[in-house]
């Protein structure tokens, strides 16, 4: 019950945090890809960022321990692809999950319309998958990390991401303004 | 600077620390840190030479304590002045302090550097190993030999040598050095000398 | 930039991003596990399986897996989550005027056609989600967050779909 009430604590300030960015604005979501709105990028990266730098100096101060945080497995395949369905259907819905219940919770009624798409494309896909078992299933590499792959040490990885981040955000505000 | 500004320079200071410290896992009790230790070994960071030692003593350097990890017959028998005897299975019971200094040697030097990496993993980061042991000591600092022949220059940074081979009762020579020989036969031979 | 149509201002999206990475943070150390949206959609789409065809349900080894041991799809962490979300969004919403029922559309798309495509790429959504085990929340913060590679690559792979098939819709949101 415990976890149950901290999962819906967690949930409140993600709800919360969404809709103070705007988050839940599908014109406002779907203005990334035409380049009229980056708020995405810039939510979605500033968050990488922070939780990134948090985890790494919060595990080695001994504050928490990484053995002991879920981090999902990667199947190299199926997430590629997945991905650039996810992607697809992001644009023509412009709500992603997290999102179309911030909207439908605000009132909006395409939140709803995606809601209801995404428990059919869920629901659909789940028993269809066993026909498809092979490519869900396909290229699994386990706990696979960007230090394990590049061969590079945790922290020059993480400054990396930081110096491309900081790259993209300096890339939005010029491309904003031009707008 | 905007306060974003700030942000971001706070963000990537964070992120260069991170690329220097390496990984997110905390240094443990026990746990080697191979890529750190390898480094230090290469670089020549983990030992000092007898004369180091020697000097240290002498100046009595803060913190220093010279710990013998051979067993305690060998440490009565003879060990190095202001040595203290933690044999290499107490090693893991000794509470130093972190801001102590300790020089560790053993007989040839291997037990030593064992000993060393094993304090290292331990956590203490003030350690170093006598690289040739009691025998390094014996022959540099107790029977220091220049060559009879030898170039001014040398000749003039023996006079510091003989300075401190004197101090702890060493006889400094001019010649050929003799053959090496085992260390308890070097201690032996030493000890028949006499003050 | 889109501005709010109605109530106040978004906030900054640095600050905000900044806020929900310390979210996500506290999720890790509090929880050791982070955010995610898609899971709570398969998981009650677990316990719908369950309730009109309990067999179909156990032998479906994707759902199946929302219901080993016994244990009850509804209470799952991330339907729980999941409600926090709304409550929370709700409740922000509220506080900054910004409630309203409506339908968010390009100017030149009905409603209706609006809905349908919502729903519509809410299925291509549910499908992407299942192949790639998460979502933007899931995978994209989440993983990306913990470095994983194939969290990454769901990004990119987003991304790009949404960049290439963005020209072919503009006429739904332009």
């Amino acid at each position: 019950m415990n976890s149950l009430i901290l999962a819906s604590t967690i949930g409140v300030a993600f709800g919360w945090t969404l809709e103070r960015a705007g988050l839940g604005s599908a014109r406002k979501l779907v203005g990334q890809f035409y380049l009229n709105d980056l708020t995405v990028f810039k939510v979605m990266f500033s968050a990488i960022v922070t939780a990134m730098l948090g985890v790494f100096w919060l595990s080695r101060l001994g504050i928490i321990d990484l053995g002991q945080v879920y981090v999902p497995e990667t199947f190299i395949l199926p997430q590629l692809a997945g991905g650039l369905v996810f992607g697809l259907g992001f644009v023509v819905a412009g709500l992603c999950p997290g999102t179309s219940c911030v909207a439908a919770a605000t009132g909006r009624g395409d939140g709803v319309a995606t809601v209801l798409g995404l428990f059919m494309g869920v629901l659909a896909t789940g028993l269809c998958l066993p026909r498809f078992a092979a490519l869900y299933g396909s290229t699994p590499r386990g706990t696979f990390t960007l230090p394990e792959a590049f061969h590079l040490p945790y922290g020059t990885v993480v400054l990396l991401i930081v110096l491309m981040a900081l790259g993209g955000f300096t890339l939005a505000e010029r491309i904003e303004a031009r707008r | 600077m905007t306060r974003l500004q700030l942000f971001g320079v706070g963000a990537l200071g964070l992120a260069v620390l991170a690329a220097f410290v390496g990984t997110p896992v905390p240094p443990r009790p026990g746990q080697i840190d191979v890529n750190q230790l390898a480094g230090m070994i290469a670089r020549e960071e983990d030992h000092v030479t007898a004369i180091d030692l020697a000097s240290w003593i002498k100046d009595r350097k803060a913190g220093l304590r010279v710990i013998d990890v051979r067993r305690a017959e060998a440490f009565d028998d003879f060990h190095i002045p202001t040595a203290e005897n933690v044999p290499l299975p107490s090693l893991s019971h000794a509470a130093f302090k972190a801001t102590d200094t300790l020089v560790l040697y053993s007989d040839g030097g291997a037990h030593a550097a064992q000993a060393w990496v094993l304090l290292r993993s331990l956590g203490y980061s003030r350690v170093y190993f006598l690289r040739g042991g009691l025998g390094e000591w014996l022959d540099d600092v107790m029977n220091p030999v220049i060559p009879a022949h030898a170039a001014p220059d040398l000749k003039e940074t023996f006079k510091r040598t003989v300075e401190l081979s004197e101090y702890f009762g060493g006889h400094p020579t001019e010649g050929d050095r003799p053959p090496a020989t085992p260390t308890s036969q070097r201690i032996e031979a030493m000890k028949r000398r006499g003050c | 930039m889109i501005p709010a149509r109605a109530g106040r201002p978004y906030a900054n999206p640095y600050y905000a991003g900044i806020a929900l990475g310390l979210v996500l943070l506290a999720s890790f150390a509090l929880a050791g596990r982070g955010l995610g949206a898609s899971g709570a959609f398969a998981s009650a789409a677990a316990g719908v399986v369950r309730a009109v065809s309990p067999s179909t349900a156990s032998a479906n080894f994707y759902f199946s897996r929302y219901l080993a041991d016994g244990v009850n799809p509804w209470r799952d962490w991330l339907v729980f989550e999941l409600g926090g979300v709304m409550v929370g969004a709700w409740l922000s919403a509220r506080l900054a005027g910004r409630l309203r029922a409506t339908v968010e559309r390009g100017p030149y798309v009905a409603s209706p056609v609006r809905l349908v495509l919502a729903t519509a790429g809410g299925g291509a959504m549910g499908l992407g989600a299942v192949l790639a085990r998460g979502c933007t929340s899931g995978q994209a913060l989440t993983g990306g967050a913990m470095l994983s590679v194939g969290s990454w690559l769901f990004v990119l792979g987003a991304f790009a779909a949404g960049y290439t098939a963005a020209p072919f819709l503009r006429r739904v949101w332009q």
